[in-house]
């Protein structure tokens, strides 16, 4: 038996090549992440539908929280002045969650399990972080700012100021992809000492209960909280913490 | 069917991908966050709304309070004042009973007086005149003999007159 993990699945491909960019290919990734958007909009739409002003539903009362929440989490590690953040990191935040959990369904792949993802995530974060710099320093004090301490240092500077994004990407990739891994693994082996347990049994009932994997049934539940539930919300939690942290540090203090 | 590499750029995803944040960003803030936060500043708006009524309601009252205190205040003098006014018409018609009930006392002093004056000469006459007789009657049964009567009557008079003054 072989167990193989891959990449998403190309599900079409324009014919039409792009330079620099190459053919534009739908794969599972785009398509689950078109679902994840629908769900989260759909969420958004349900739990803001009939709102009140007075004597509010519970539904409305979870809405009202997680719009404090983020609220609460953006004001109160970048301050007053980034309340136009708000929405991003609320989108950024959600979307990671709801990608990483999607693949709980068994059935859909996590968009955050392809680079590819991460990597479009990490590169808006570092345009918002440079384009800061410039904002505080100015463009003179970011370019400057590569030569500190001493001018022999700038490749370096360059380097970690590169590391930044891919770190990120990297981590958040890296976590979901080993989850996923892993859970593979876990379904396959169990798949396969369940057949070997059932296939002891005489004659056609052994061959048909063989093909059962019975043993699957709990164990991969328990992995999933580890793997799925809280690596799913802790490496969100961590993507949205590092951008809010990055962008609060190089505005300095008002 | 293909399928990528398990670890791989695909610049096109990338695009999309940054495409769908942004999207999402745009939805997530038409769908969720205006509507909460127009709720929310609505909510604000009424609770203000409300505390700046309560604030006119007791500014409105306070007012009514201290109208109230100047009415009572005003009802209070001008209570005094009756009363002051009130004392004072009675004490002056108090004197004017007084004053009256004295002159009427006097007067009718004055009448009894006049009537004891009156009487008393009346009680002098008649004492005189029957002074006078029982003289005439004395002398005549003294002398024996009637005397003109006009003549001694005129002298008894005379006398008694004499007795008066001095008595």
């Amino acid at each position: 038996m072989n167990v193989s993990i891959t990449g998403a699945k190309i599900l079409y491909t324009f014919p039409i090549k792009v330079p620099l960019l190459g053919r534009f290919t739908i794969t599972e990734t785009l398509l689950v992440s078109w679902l994840v958007m629908l769900l989260i909009t759909g969420l958004c739409i349900w739990l803001t539908h009939d709102l009140k002003v007075e004597n509010i539903s519970k539904r409305q009362a979870f809405a009202e929280m997680l719009v404090e929440m983020a609220d609460k989490f953006v004001i109160g590690n970048m301050g007053e002045r980034f309340r136009y953040m708000i929405p991003f990191i609320a989108a950024l935040f959600s979307t990671s969650v709801i990608s990483n959990l999607i693949s709980l369904t068994g059935v859909l792949r996590s968009p955050t399990a392809d680079l590819s993802t991460e990597a479009g995530w990490a590169l808006v974060v570092f345009v918002m972080i440079t384009k800061q710099k410039i904002k505080t320093n100015g463009f003179g004090g970011y370019c400057k700012s590569f030569t500190t301490p001493i001018v022999v240092m700038t490749p370096f500077n360059i380097l970690s100021e590169l590391a930044t994004p891919v770190s990120m990407a990297c981590r958040h990739f890296g976590n979901i992809l080993s989850g996923l891994v892993i859970n593979t693994l876990i379904y396959e082996a169990l798949a396969l000492a369940s057949a070997a347990i059932l296939g002891l049994l005489p004659g056609l009932v052994g061959q048909i209960a063989s093909n059962i994997p019975i043993l699957s049934v709990g164990l991969p539940a328990i992995t999933s909280v580890y793997f799925d539930w809280f690596s799913g919300c802790m490496q969100a939690f961590i993507f949205c913490m590092l951008t809010v942290m990055y962008i609060a540090l190089e505005a300095g203090d008002e | 069917m293909q399928v990528q590499e398990l670890v791989t750029l695909v610049p096109w995803t990338i695009v999309a991908q940054i495409c769908n944040l942004f999207l999402q960003v745009y939805l997530i803030k038409r769908f969720l966050f205006k509507p909460i936060n127009e709720m929310l500043a609505k909510r604000k708006a009424m609770a203000d709304a409300q505390i700046a009524d309560a604030e006119k309601a007791k500014n409105e009252a306070q007012a009514m309070k201290a109208e109230y205190e100047a009415d009572l205040a005003n009802a209070k003098d001008k209570a005094g004042e009756i009363l002051a006014t009130a004392q004072k018409t009675a004490a002056v018609r108090s004197d004017e009973i007084v004053k009256a009930a004295q002159a009427q006392a006097a007067a009718m002093k004055t009448k009894a007086e006049a009537e004891i004056e009156q009487e008393k000469k009346k009680a002098v006459n008649e004492i005189k005149n029957e002074i006078g007789g029982m003289a005439m009657d004395i002398a005549g049964k003294v002398i024996e003999r009637e005397i003109n009567e006009e003549d001694h009557r005129k002298l008894i008079d005379q006398f008694i007159e004499n007795v008066g003054e001095q008595s």
